[in-house]
């Protein structure tokens, strides 16, 4: 009896698909279960946020910013801000660099929070999805109880912050913070040590330190494979350099890690939130910024640690009150490029959970 | 309570049917054949309700579970909800496929929606309320519960998808595996009972729970974790969902039947979950036997209770990916039903048990 | 042993979603219960009407059309006779706006505010775009702290606006330092930045410029 002829066919897994989170394709060679080969295509989600913002105010531009990353909004905010207030040398107030840590650290919360919600739905346990959307409600809810908006909060500004908190905000934080600690406990139990969590994730989609750095692959799935790297420690921004808190590193590079490290991260942006509540002072929220915001003729880049990795905005300004040439820079995207590399060889349910874990949104990918 | 007649009561109303209907003149092969499409009828009904009703009551169960409310609207708690979603996929347009196989993706829903009800043929409701007490019960049961996977497997094909076809490859090679370890453990019971008589194997365990087989037999309880985990795999259900599995397939086998076809496939789909309920609840939970309440309600009650497990696993635990399950099966839940088997073999041969 | 421990992991998972199975829903019914949304929640954008007259805070400066990103605002405001601006168009393409509070921020007159409602969906989408009448009644019995400067009543029809003793911080005119209400602190605190340091007292051409061009 000779062998089985079997066949390689080609399926395009999305751009409509309940797994890409958003509109990726990726076109995968499979050899029956097993795939070969994956070609991501990307642009389906193209917006064309950067030439947007040629054509709009340096303020204006920061609501482009919001759809930018709208899963970690004030991150963008953040990064577009602090491009200007580099380029301009706006020094921010004391007040107002909490405020930012608090959101910034709050909205990573929120995100990671999503990420495990979706990733454990990506492998077909849909009960912590909505457990995880449960807790990110609390910090939503902050949110707009400060800025006005869910997800597109146009909070951070070039100088500061658009308004300053509400008085309930403070305790009713705190008391958001303690209920997320104490859910993270329900969370590890639905799915750290369940055994069919384990056997789908531990040692599925390693990505070796190498492939990720040479990638440029940054953020938890970087420090997942054990790359000890954090822009927020490594090269400070805002004022991180003042709160204990440790990076979140660990070792195999696997779904589980990736998963794992997360989780911690959950717990390092609590501790950080608690510590910036603590040391908030009285002040001015917002230095003195012209609407007509006019930087001097000049280049920068500005870089800020998101929850998907380096997050980056680089701004040529030419003297006007427009930006001549905005480039975003979003840490999916140099995942989706490894993606590749490291995610073939498995079946497509691996497949389902590398890119699940790997965090990827789209709208960062196509701006 | 155990007032054995001989003959079963639903066959009772079958004969009083013939009679009513000879009396009217009419032949006696017609008055045969009428009497046989009213008493399936009926039955197709009822099933057919308990099949919506599970459909709302799975919604419910995972609203409450994710702390959602599920459907409200339509009457109290959205009790009727899937009666409007059954009426509301009647009336969609029926897409097909162009370059389908026109035959077998026509007839897959069906061939699944019959599978799904044959079986209930020798399902034990109640005391005597049985249609018809073959001497062959379980294993009928067991025959007919397959044809499952022929359907899947010709939508899967029929359908001209890869997608569709991963899913039915896949659910043949599922159910298939599952299938021996299942049998296994049923092989367990029928060791014990001596017959595979479903009211044979009901009435071993009448009297107390004690006599229930799941705690009667030397392995009583591995023989049920034996059981309910094929046939969670069997009626494709979380974990081991792969044949549908959303996020890998999008929808695997059904990806291309809407409308009618669709609501088919999952009427069917909860159909088999209470069958394999049943049939745990029939094998280790003593089947309609109980005290102060009819018969029926028994039956039916613990049979919630095996579906409300089915629904928790479904909402509790991750899919396990298509080889993971086939190594389960054979590696592990194998052996472990056969040597389960053979124990209990040993220890009935000796007479250890009471 | 592995197998136990196993089953016991799983078992515990199934006692947390159990757990679950007996609380309450965290959900509301929405069409019939509705959250409270939080004072300053971005919503629908309404032109405010003075407190007294009933007339229309806005001057016409075109400040807020030079602030929105995504030019949703329309405005039409020529001068008449007496070198004054007369509001004659203010439309708003709610399709068009993305809810960025800019405008609300950019305004000095308290005339554009972003309400608390967020339901807005209709069959048409030129029913999306909203008028002076309809933004006017929108905004009828909006509750605001007025942070115009009193003085020189010379403008309009509105002499000294008595600040209201309404104690919540709104949106528009929370100060910096104190979320505390008080219409008396406002006037001279301006947190954001379109707000131009040089705050126009009416809506003089001069100024007009400070929201950038489009």
């Amino acid at each position: 009896m000779g062998k089985l002829k079997t066949e390689e066919f080609v399926v395009n897994m999305g751009p409509v698909h309940p797994a890409t989170h958003g509109v990726c394709r990726l076109m995968l060679t499979m050899d029956g279960e097993k795939v070969v080969k994956i070609e991501p295509v990307i642009g389906y989600l193209h917006r064309a946020i950067e030439k947007v913002c040629e054509n709009r105010t340096y303020p204006q531009c920061i609501p482009m910013m919001d759809r930018f990353e709208y899963v970690t909004s004030m991150s963008t905010n953040q990064v577009f801000s602090q491009a200007c207030e580099r380029l301009a040398e706006i020094e921010v107030p004391e007040r107002a660099e909490y405020l930012r840590v608090i959101m910034l650290e709050l909205n990573r919360i929120a995100s990671h929070l999503i990420f495990y919600g979706t990733t454990a739905m990506d492998m077909g346990a849909l009960t912590p999805f909505l457990y995880g959307l449960r807790e990110r409600e609390l910090i939503i809810d902050l949110f707009e109880m400060t800025c006005g908006q869910r997800l597109t909060y146009n909070y951070i500004r070039i100088g500061g912050v658009s308004k300053d908190i509400p008085k309930e905000f403070i305790p009713k934080c705190r008391e958001a913070l303690d209920i997320i600690e104490g859910k993270l406990v329900d969370y590890e139990g639905l799915l750290n040590e369940n055994p069919i969590w384990l056997i789908r994730t531990k040692g599925i989609g390693h990505l070796p330190a190498e492939l990720a750095t040479s990638f440029g692959v940054s953020g938890p799935v970087l420090r997942a494979s054990g790359v000890d790297y954090d822009i927020r420690r490594d090269d400070p921004y805002s004022i991180y350099d003042r709160f204990d808190w440790k990076v979140a590193v660990c070792q195999n590079g696997d779904c589980y890690d990736r998963y794992l490290l997360r989780l911690e991260e959950i717990r390092q942006s609590i501790s950080i939130v608690r510590q910036a509540l603590d040391g908030l002072p009285e002040g001015n929220i917002k230095a003195k910024v012209s609407p007509k915001f006019k930087p001097p003729v000049g280049e920068v880049y500005s870089r800020i640690e998101n929850s998907r990795g380096e997050m980056g905005v680089y701004i040529q300004s030419d003297g006007t009150t427009k930006p001549l040439r905005v480039k975003c820079r979003g840490g999916s995207y140099n995942q989706l490029q490894a993606l590749p590399y490291f995610g073939t060889g498995g079946l497509v349910a691996d497949l389902v959970a590398i890119f699940a874990t790997l965090d990827v949104i789209l709208p960062e990918v196509d701006r | 309570m155990s007032d054995n007649l001989g003959n079963l009561e639903l066959i009772h109303v079958f004969y009083w049917l013939k009679e009513l209907l000879l009396s009217t003149g009419l032949g006696e092969p017609y008055v045969t054949i009428v009497s046989y499409v009213v008493l399936g009828a009926v039955t197709f009904g009822v099933l057919a309700l308990l099949a919506l009703f599970l459909v709302w009551w799975e919604r419910k169960i995972a609203a409450h579970i994710q702390q959602r409310f599920g459907p409200m609207r339509t009457g109290w708690h959205g009790w009727y909800q899937t009666i409007m979603d059954a009426v509301k996929l009647l009336q969609k347009e029926d897409v097909r496929v162009d370059k389908r196989d026109k035959f077998v993706f026509f007839w897959a829903p069906v061939v699944c929606f019959v599978a799904a009800f044959l079986a209930y043929v020798v399902m034990p409701f109640g005391n005597q309320l049985i249609v018809a007490d073959l001497s062959i019960g379980i294993l009928y049961v067991l025959a007919v519960t397959t044809f499952t996977v022929i359907s899947l497997l010709m939508a899967g094909w029929g359908s001209n998808n890869k997608y569709a076809l991963l899913g039915g490859m896949r659910s043949a090679a599922q159910v298939v595996s599952y299938e021996v370890p299942m049998v296994a453990a049923i092989l367990t019971v029928i060791v014990y009972v001596g017959s595979l008589s479903m009211v044979d194997i009901v009435e071993a365990q009448s009297g107390l729970f004690i006599n229930w087989f799941i705690f009667k037999l030397p392995f009583g309880p591995i023989a049920f974790i034996v059981y309910i985990i094929a046939a969670t795999a069997e009626a494709n259900r979380v974990p081991f969902d792969i044949p549908e599995a959303e996020q890998e397939l999008v929808a695997g086998f059904n990806i291309e039947y809407s409308g009618m076809k669709f609501a088919m496939f999952f009427l069917a789909e909860f159909v088999n979950m209470f069958t394999v309920s049943a049939i745990a609840v029939t094998l280790f939970f003593g089947g309609w036997n109980g005290v102060f309440l009819p018969s029926w309600v028994w039956f039916l009650g613990k049979t919630f209770l095996v579906v409300l497990l089915l629904m928790m696993f479904r909402w509790t635990y991750p899919r396990l990916r298509v080889d993971q399950l086939m190594e389960f099966a054979w590696k592990f839940l194998v052996p472990l039903a056969f040597a389960n088997l053979i124990l209990g073999s040993i220890m009935k041969y000796l007479g250890w048990y009471w | 042993m592995g197998v136990f421990k196993n089953l016991k992991e799983l078992i515990k998972g199934m006692g947390i979603t159990g757990k679950h199975l007996g609380r309450h829903a965290i959900t509301i019914q929405y069409p019939e219960e509705k959250w409270t949304m939080p004072e300053g929640s971005r919503g629908v954008v309404v032109l405010l009407s003075d407190k007294k007259t009933g007339e229309l805070n806005c001057t016409g400066c075109g400040l807020c059309e030079k602030a929105c990103p995504t030019g949703a605002i329309d405005l039409d405001a020529p001068r008449g006779e007496d070198k004054k601006r007369v509001l004659k168009k203010f439309v708003v393409d709610n399709a068009l706006c993305c809810f960025c509070g800019l405008c609300e921020e950019s305004c000095n007159f308290c005339a554009i505010k972003m309400d608390t409602r967020y339901e807005m969906s209709v069959l048409d989408k030129k029913e999306l775009i909203w008028d002076m009448g309809k933004l006017q009644e929108m905004g009828k019995d909006v509750d605001y702290v007025d942070t115009r400067k009193k003085k020189k009543p010379k403008v309009a029809k509105k002499p000294v606006v008595k600040p209201t003793e309404d104690a919540k911080p709104e949106a528009a005119a929370v100060n910096p330092g104190d979320a505390k209400p008080a219409a008396e602190a406002a006037p001279d605190k301006e947190p954001e930045a379109p707000k131009s340091p040089d705050k126009p007292a009416e809506g003089d051409d001069k100024k007009t410029e400070s929201g950038g061009e489009n």
